[in-house]
């Protein structure tokens, strides 16, 4: 009895433990870094194929079977965790973002990689970082956000460039522009501005469409694009559909912007005053006065703040709207997007509606196809009189503008004259006027389109070919009114059509195959075929009879006209490429690149170029040694080394070309290009090295180093004019370069608590470019833009290094301008009898000129420093953003302030000729007032050089997401609300327009002229993000 | 499998042709491509015509040449400082003026020699006469922008006695690379003179008399090299040579007609306004035309710097006006009526010439070579071989006086003392009648003279006189070119 009744017990025993176990259900919630719920993350037992999803509030519940252990939790783009099963029921976690981990997957060229095998330099940009910013191009979102990659926006003004420049400057007289790539169509880039305004294509695409950008910087990453690669590569990647998870998300902003700075100009009384002081201290009359515009008789005091007049709080909208989803087989993405940026200068405007549809398939278990595709219309409302030193253009305009005129006349209608002033040197319409009857408007479309099929034809080999299109057009429509400004009296109206055109098909070949546990190898093989087009058909009416009627017609017009042609652009590329990743024991890992290219634009028996690349890497924590630093969560070393080339290298100019021209009425066939049938690639070989590493778990960084030699450099060779080429130029292979820097790269999260996460992102970049040699004389050379012989590219020195007659001081003992010849020698010019002495001893002398300038060494307008502080705070249902950017030791040259310093014409002046010299002993810059110095106030000097360092706050955020408990009342998954500012302050003792103006376009050398572009603007949105 | 072969045979044939299509096949649309250009007849005379395109650059004969001749001599004076310190002789050795002008010249010459091989190499495509004829005009081309480079860029012919003083570069062969043969030493100013007598000597015997077959042929006759306008530069070179045999024997051709009819117009401005500024009358021999569409555009065109609602940088001097400092402009002449005052508030305290008015269009054409100027050379060449008081001299001169004269008497014989009073005379009306024209200053150099009376831009301060031989008579070479050169170009004395 005994002994069964122990059996017995035994028996009950081991029933109720298994009754026990049998009937344990464990549950929790898992959330997001952020605290929010993770819906569809995916909770097995670890070993057994037990297991749920969590609902939409990121709970789950599971029975869990004896001698279950270990949970193992995951989710898309968040880091797996696991978990110990202990006695407890409830297990809750937050799964960290994949971000701050080596393990997500980065798009390389035709392929993607898992960023822990990756051995080359890629930086990459979460598509949420360019989501939902009032800017007016996805480019500029991405500022500050990737180290090595300078982001520069050239000004306020609606469709102004915006310069990337990656790790440096990348050439001297060919294009240092990334290429950019776009579900793996390159698009067309670069300003598309077709009469007086910039245009930047990139407008075009909808920045809520991206899901990340990937920036390749060292040759290992960019050799696949060859040719193509020599300045970086970003790479696109739009948002596509999951299976499972449908969405719709509703995202807006509302908001207004405004002027981010304000150059301070004389108000009418000081106007006054100094120009008849200017005259007077050179025995003239006075030139300025207040005029009696009602004609009352009576003198009328007018002060009008031009600026201000011009200036208004632009309205800022953006609505979007996605819908996500997919089944098993079939997955998509669809967006629509409208987005108007009303600039805070009168009458610009840009407005842009696109749509998007993506769409991939899987027809069978081989077969895939898909199509990625994109329709936008983009309608820029610029300036008709446009801006830099247009006389009636902004800021020209109202910077310069008589501050004692008024806006309207008695009549009220514009005012158009001179009030009580003289008009000597001043030719500047009434900006108000011109801003509002002139207008230089452009219409643009573009379709951007893909269309892949995928074949698995054996286990791991994968045959792909896509199609590729980017069509745009533009129509841009000016029109200058006959009554004022530049169409005073003839009226003009000019109409523009321009098309670019690319399409491409690639196919590869990839293996990628696991061999033996110790092996894993990935081969790619592809062909690529690339073809460029544009054109343009131009048509003019001048002599506008009724401007009412406003189509270009012989009727309407005293003068019609127009012609059409190519607009630069007619190419072709034929490309073979492979690369092979190889990772043993996913220790050591080593990837080959290579690449040939064909291009149409040189000479068949140069045509071929060939870029290979090399890169290996360490994976140190996966040693066994490393086990004892347990701290130490990832630690890779990298190097590669590669040749990528520069394609950018302009219309046909390899081949020796004639173009007709006219010796008036008689037609004539004239040299357009010397050529040179020699021509051959421009080479870059660039050496990279690297570590990235994750540490105490949450810190990750890159820091690398980086070494580019540009060697035979496609130089605009300057030859002597004797030879007879046009613009005494010819392109050859001749000069070099150095760029090289260090990068660093910091994510962390400093605070990770349940309520409360600060994470900070930083980045930093040095760089240094240098100019080697240019031709077999070294000769120095200047920017294509005559309007930028600031500076120069001269052997020995950084790219761009300005060169300047030295300004030396202000006289204190007469006030007379002080400069310092080519000798260093202290030459003044004394106004009153205009002659130039030596300050030593009194002696003449010649004037100062352009043959006193000299190389100011050191003074470039590249940063040497640059980068970006990015911190995000969550606190709760509270989350907070803000970006930093900086950009330190670089120059501008002030040329606007130069503008508006100038003592030979009545145009308004700067508030700094206040401070002027005005008796002996006065301690001053600028020196004494004296009318029509053009022989000094006009020269270029380093008076006007300026040191342009700066950190901006680029843009703060703070949001607030409505709790679940009620959003699932009206069964949302999200609605955040949420304030943002742009650009909001800038810490900069740079006095000119800003410290990121560029007049010049995008150029290598002439970067850094501030010569009257419109300020940046300052953006203040509200918006939401709603998701379904 | 065998599927599969076909399907990567197929891909292989269609990569093939992608291949091509992206490459070979691409060829540029509105450019052709230089071994097209002597290809056919009219692309090859079209080719040509481009010589006279360059010679027609804002920076040289359309434009700024005869500016900077004028601006150089005391008749104008640049009243807003636009051309700094040229009219000061104190231009730098990186001077873009010279740099322009340098390039200019030298890429007519380049444009003229490259066709002349074109023309030999592809002379199979041309009738004899044609390929002649075509020879002949980049000949005169060349003779041209030759000779106002080595005028600007070297001392004159007389500034030594066997001119054997450094000229310019002589540049025969046509680059189509970068030849290291264009680096090379300057000649001597004789060595090219006698190149450029050569040159218009060899264009004279092939240049037509007049064009025919062309849709406007007065329009070619008066823009295009012709037999007159060859020997009438002749007798302007041998001018300025001092070879006054010669320079009356190409001026003698011109005037009894050999080559053409040619007589003044009965006023002194309808040289200047007949056409609406185009010199199709019988006083224009050969001149720069320009049009509506192609033109030196607002920086560059003679009416933009010298007509007062244009740029009206250049006002006329108070040396040019007085009768003290320019004697032979009698009060009453009526090429005075070619004087305007300004009309706007900057300009009305100012003289400026109205020979080129066309603000809008900027279609006024340059004026290189006046029927006027073949008279006064050949008057003032006879003067000077005569032993007396020429008769015939003084018959030529008055020619071109008694049409602007007032009340007084046409010259006689008996109004001048000697034979140098005579060619005082004849030099004061090349001074007035030939003003603005571009010639001024070389006038005063050849015959060995000094400015004197010249304004600085405020109109009112007289520089310091400027001697014959004066270092910085001459423009520099353009320091960019001298470095260059890595030494072979010599840099002009003082700069």
């Amino acid at each position: 009895m005994r002994k069964f009744l122990t059996s017995l017990w035994c028996c009950l025993l081991l029933l109720s433990g298994e009754l026990l176990a049998q009937t344990r259900t464990i549950s929790g919630k898992v959330t997001d870094a952020n605290g929010n719920p993770v819906p569809n993350a995916s909770v097995i037992v670890k070993g057994t194929r037990v297991g749920t999803v969590t609902n939409t509030d990121g709970g789950y519940s599971l029975n869990i079977p004896p001698g279950a252990k270990t949970l193992v939790i995951s989710s898309i783009n968040l880091q797996t965790e696991e978990v110990k099963i202990g006695p407890a029921n409830e297990y809750s976690l937050a799964l960290k973002a994949m971000d701050a981990s080596l393990d997500e997957v980065v798009v390389v060229g035709y392929n993607t990689i898992a960023k822990r095998s990756l051995t080359g330099s890629v930086s990459k940009v979460n598509g949420d970082v360019v989501a939902n910013k009032p800017v007016t191009s996805f480019d500029q979102a991405l500022t500050g956000k990737a180290a090595g990659v300078l982001v520069n926006t050239s000004s306020g003004l609606v469709g102004d460039d915006v310069i990337i420049r990656i790790r440096g400057g990348a050439s001297i007289s060919s294009g240092s522009s990334p290429l950019i790539v776009l579900d793996g169509v390159p698009i067309t880039q670069g300003d598309q501005g077709q009469l007086y305004n910039h245009n930047n294509p990139l407008a075009e695409l909808n920045p809520n469409d991206i899901e990340s950008v990937e920036v390749l910087k060292d040759a290992s990453a960019a050799a696949i694009y060859g040719s193509r690669g020599s300045a970086g590569v970003l790479l696109i990647t739009t948002k596509k559909g999951k299976a499972g998870q449908s969405t719709l998300n509703y995202d807006n902003f509302f908001g207004f912007n405004e002027a981010a700075r304000k150059m301070k100009v004389l108000n009418a009384s000081d106007y006054i005053t100094t120009v008849n002081k200017l005259r007077s201290n050179a025995g003239l009359s006075p030139g300025a006065n207040y005029g009696d515009i009602n004609s009352d008789g009576k003198l009328d005091t007018v002060n009008t703040d031009w600026q201000k007049e011009l200036s208004r709080k632009g309205m800022v909208q953006n609505h979007n709207l996605a819908l996500s989803g997919g089944s098993q087989r079939t997955t998509y993405f669809a967006s629509l997007n409208y987005n108007d940026v009303q600039s805070y200068i009168e009458n610009t405007e840009q407005k842009r509606g696109a749509v998007r549809l993506n769409i991939a398939s899987r027809v069978t278990d081989w077969l895939q196809i898909g199509a990625n595709t994109q329709f936008s219309r983009t309608q820029t409302s610029g300036l008709g009189s446009g801006t830099g030193n247009a006389l009636s253009g902004i800021p020209f305009g109202p910077l310069t503008a008589m501050p004692n005129i008024p806006v309207y006349g008695a009549d009220g209608k514009y005012y158009a004259g001179l009030g009580g002033n003289l008009a000597t040197g001043y030719n500047v319409p009434n900006p108000e006027a011109v801003t509002h009857l002139n207008y230089d408007n452009r219409d643009g479309r573009r379709f951007i389109g893909s269309a892949f099929g995928e074949a698995q034809l054996i286990r791991g080999l994968k045959f792909k070919s896509q199609v590729n299109v980017d069509y745009a057009t533009g129509l841009t429509d000016q029109f200058w009114n006959p009554d004022i400004g530049d169409g005073l009296g003839f009226g003009l109206k000019q109409k523009v059509y321009n098309e670019r055109n690319t399409w491409s098909w690639y196919n590869t070949l990839n293996y990628n195959r696991q061999i033996g546990a110790d092996h894993e190898l990935n081969a790619l093989a592809g062909t690529e075929y690339t073809r460029r087009t544009s054109s343009y058909t131009y048509t003019y009416g001048a002599g506008i009879k009724d401007p009412d009627l406003l189509l270009i017609s012989a009727d309407n017009y005293d003068e019609v006209g127009g012609e059409n042609g190519i607009d630069g652009i007619d190419d072709g590329l034929a490309s073979y490429f492979g690369s092979i990743n190889y990772g043993f024991k996913k220790k050591y890992l080593a990837t080959f690149n290579f690449r040939a290219d064909a291009d149409s634009r040189f000479g068949p028996k140069n045509r071929w170029g060939y870029f290979p690349s090399g890169s290996i890497a360490w994976r140190v924590t996966q040693e066994d040694f490393m086990s004892q630093f347990s701290f130490v969560n990832d630690l890779k070393l990298r190097a590669s080394y590669g040749v990528t080339g520069n394609s950018d290298i302009g219309y046909f100019p390899a081949i020796s070309t004639y173009k007709p021209a006219s010796y008036a009425d008689i037609g004539v066939l004239t040299m357009a290009n010397p050529g040179n049938s020699n021509l051959r690639w421009e080479r870059h070989k660039t050496f990279d090295i690297g570590i990235d590493a994750v540490i105490f778990k949450n810190t990750s960084f890159t820091i690398e180093y980086y070494n580019r030699k540009t060697i035979d450099l496609i130089l605009d060779n300057p030859v002597l004019a004797t030879l007879g080429f046009p613009g005494n130029i010819i392109k050859d292979n001749v000069g070099e370069m150095r760029s090289r820097g260090v990068e660093l790269t910091v994510n962390t999260a400093v605070i990770h608590t349940r309520d409360f996460q600060w994470n900070v992102n930083f980045n930093t970049a040095w760089n240094n470019t240098k100019v080697i040699a240019t031709n077999a004389n070294n000769d120095q050379v200047f920017d294509k833009d005559p309007a930028a012989t600031f500076s120069l590219a001269k052997p020995g020195y950084n790219l761009g290094v300005f060169y300047l007659v030295r300004w030396s001081r202000v006289n204190p003992a007469n006030g007379f301008p002080i400069f310092l010849d080519v000798n260093g020698n202290e030459k003044q010019y004394n106004m009153n009898n205009r002659t130039w002495s030596f300050v030593k001893d009194g002696t003449n002398t010649t004037a100062i000129g352009a043959a006193d300038r000299v190389v100011l060494k050191d003074k470039s307008p590249y940063p040497k420093f640059y980068g970006g502080l990015s911190q995000t705070f969550n606190y709760r249902a509270f989350d907070a953003n803000i970006d930093l950017q900086y950009a330190f030791g670089f120059y501008l040259y002030n040329q606007t302030k130069q503008t508006i310093m100038n003592y030979g014409n009545t145009r308004n002046k700067s508030e700094d000729i206040l401070g002027a010299w005005t008796k002996a002993g006065d301690n001053t810059d600028v020196p004494v007032l004296y009318w029509n110095s053009n022989l000094w106030s006009t020269q270029a000097s380093s008076r006007w050089l300026e040191r342009a360092d700066f950190v901006r706050i680029r843009n703060v955020q703070i949001g607030y997401t409505l709790p679940r408990s009620i959003t699932d009342k009206f069964k949302a998954s999200k609605l955040r609300f949420y304030v943002q500012a742009n650009n909001l302050y800038t810490f900069t003792g740079y006095s000119g327009i800003d410290p990121e103006s560029n007049s010049i376009g995008n150029t290598n050398i002439g970067l850094g002229i501030d010569r009257t572009r419109p300020y940046l603007a300052r953006s203040y949105t509200v918006g939401l993000n709603f998701g379904l | 499998m065998r599927h599969i072969i076909y399907v990567f045979l197929a891909t292989a044939v269609l990569m093939s042709a992608c291949q091509k299509k992206v490459t070979d096949d691409i060829k540029p649309q509105d450019l052709l491509s230089s071994d097209v250009v002597f290809s056919t007849p009219q692309k090859i005379e079209n080719a040509v015509l481009a010589g006279y395109d360059a010679l027609q650059s804002p920076e040289f004969l359309s434009g700024r040449v005869l500016i900077y001749v004028d601006l150089l001599g005391e008749d104008i004076f640049d009243r807003t400082g636009y051309f700094t310190e040229l009219p000061r002789f104190n231009l730098t050795s990186n001077s873009g003026i010279a740099y322009n002008v340098w390039t200019a010249g030298y890429f007519a010459i380049a444009t003229a020699n490259r066709n002349l091989a074109g023309i030999a190499a592809n002379s199979s495509k041309l009738t004899t006469a044609k390929a002649k004829e075509l020879t002949a005009e980049c000949k005169f081309i060349r003779a041209v922008a030759n000779f106002y480079l080595v005028n600007f860029f070297a001392q004159p012919y007389v500034y030594t006695a066997d001119a054997s003083h450094p000229g310019i570069p002589l540049i025969t062969q046509g680059f189509t690379s970068n030849d290291p043969a264009a680096n090379t030493p300057k000649s001597s100013v004789a060595a090219v003179y006698t190149a450029v007598i050569t040159d218009l000597t060899d264009a004279l015997a092939d240049l037509p008399l007049e064009y025919t077959g062309t849709s406007n042929d007065a329009y070619h006759d008066k823009t295009r090299g012709t037999k007159a306008s060859a020997a009438s530069l002749l007798s302007r070179v041998y001018l300025y040579k001092g070879d006054y045999a010669n320079a009356k024997k190409y001026a003698s051709d011109v005037i009894s007609g050999t080559y053409g009819a040619f007589s003044l117009n009965s006023t002194v401005d309808a040289a200047y306004t007949s056409n609406g500024g185009e010199y199709i009358t019988d006083e224009g021999i050969w001149s720069i035309p320009n049009n509506v569409n192609d033109n030196p555009n607002t920086n560059n065109a003679l009416p933009m710097h010298y007509y007062p609602t244009g740029r009206g940088d250049l006002a006329i001097s108070p040396s040019y006006l007085s009768t003290t400092t320019n004697p032979y402009f009698a009060i009453d002449d009526k090429r005075r009526t070619l004087i305007i005052t300004g009309t706007t508030s900057q300009t009305s305290s100012y003289k400026f010439t109205r020979k080129y008015t066309d603000i809008t269009g900027r279609a006024d054409w340059a004026p290189i070579i006046r029927y006027a100027e073949i008279l006064l050379t050949y008057a003032e060449a006879q003067a000077r071989l005569a032993s007396g008081v020429d008769a015939d001299a003084v018959a030529k001169l008055n020619l071109v006086r008694d049409r602007a004269k007032g009340l007084s008497p046409s010259y006689t014989v008996l109004s001048f003392a000697n034979k140098d009073a005579l060619i005082a005379a004849i030099l004061g009306e090349r001074r007035i009648e030939l003003a603005f024209e571009g010639h001024r200053f070389w006038d005063i150099m050849r015959v060995k003279g000094t400015v004197t009376n010249k304004y600085d831009s405020d109109g009112t301060t007289i520089l310091p006189a400027e001697p014959f031989g004066a270092k910085k008579n001459v423009f520099p070479i353009p320091q960019l070119e001298v470095d260059k050169s890595k030494g072979v170009l010599v840099q002009n004395d003082d700069y």
